[in-house]
């Protein structure tokens, strides 16, 4: 669940998607869900000329399971509160 | 795949697991987001030629296939000459 | 309250996640990372391991098929990466990676 609350702090964020088939989508983050199915607007596809596929494309919703990475806004992420929080979820296996 | 409804009654691009991409105008979904598209066509890519449209009219796609659903600005996409495009099928989806 | 339930039990456990170093992640498809992690989700709910990293140098293994078959590496830099659970094979601490 950490990780879907990490892309939910990341709301209109501008963030690259790249799926499994190699395409790169960027655009902003509209919505994430459970899933990490995800909605960007505003949308450009990576090297458009051997892409022109999703030209007209102004948003989309994409699977998350076809999503090999998600490139972030560094600046937008608090580092020290992912570790301290990934600790608390390991502590919490670990008690299980 | 709670998202869907703001597609409905819009003209989408729909990418599916294996390359394949069908526009249509999206008219419902489930929650199983199965997806019923009517007035669809498949767009062909090649290198060879341009762009061909293969008429699929009222059309179910099944929720497992779709990889990406995409609404389109209508306004572009009709200014685009799609029998000039050349360009590769997108690659199908590898685990 | 059982008093030992607080407190860490098994602190080598912790140790090995590895948090604020620089891992070697070995991903599907030929290809391999470093870079410093922060998020490591242990059990995602199918079972996957999800990671965010940062400061992150990929490296893409290209294999060109034909008479005597060549492999061309791409490499490429990304500043914080999500990278998803069900492509990773392998996480290794820094301590394994040279």
């Amino acid at each position: 669940m950490l990780i879907f609350s990490v892309f939910k702090t990341l709301t209109d964020q501008q963030v690259t998607v790249e799926l499994k088939n190699d395409l790169s989508i960027t655009g902003v983050l509209k919505s994430v869900d459970q899933f990490l199915n995800i909605r960007l607007d505003n949308i450009t596809v990576l090297d458009e000329a051997r892409h022109p596929h999703m030209m007209a494309v102004k948003n989309c919703f994409i699977r998350g399971s076809v999503v090999r990475y998600v490139q972030l806004p560094a600046e937008h992420v608090d580092t020290q509160l992912l570790e301290d929080a990934t600790r608390r979820e390991a502590q919490n296996q670990i008690k299980r | 795949m709670s998202s869907l409804q703001g597609y409905v009654d819009r003209r989408v691009l729909v990418i599916l697991q294996d390359g394949r991409a069908i526009v249509g105008v999206m008219a419902g979904f489930d929650q199983k987001s199965n997806v019923v598209l009517s007035d669809s066509k498949e767009r062909v890519y090649s290198m060879e030629e341009g762009v061909e449209e293969i008429p699929l009219g009222l059309y179910l796609v099944k929720g497992d296939m779709i990889i990406l659903i995409g609404e389109l600005d209508e306004t572009v996409d009709q200014a685009v000459d799609l029998a000039s495009i050349r360009a590769e099928p997108i690659l199908p989806i590898r685990y | 309250m059982d008093p030992s339930s607080s407190g860490i039990q098994e602190p080598f456990d912790l140790i090995r996640l590895s948090l604020s170093e620089r891992v070697f992640v070995k991903l599907r498809g030929d290809r391999e990372m470093t870079g410093i992690l922060h998020v490591r989700a242990l059990k995602h709910m199918m079972g996957h391991m999800n990671l965010i990293l940062s400061d992150v140098e990929e490296t893409i293994m290209i294999v060109n098929e034909g008479e005597q078959a060549t492999v061309s590496v791409a490499k490429r830099k990304m500043g914080m990466l999500f990278v998803r659970g069900d492509g990773v094979i392998l996480v290794s601490p820094p301590s394994r990676t040279q």
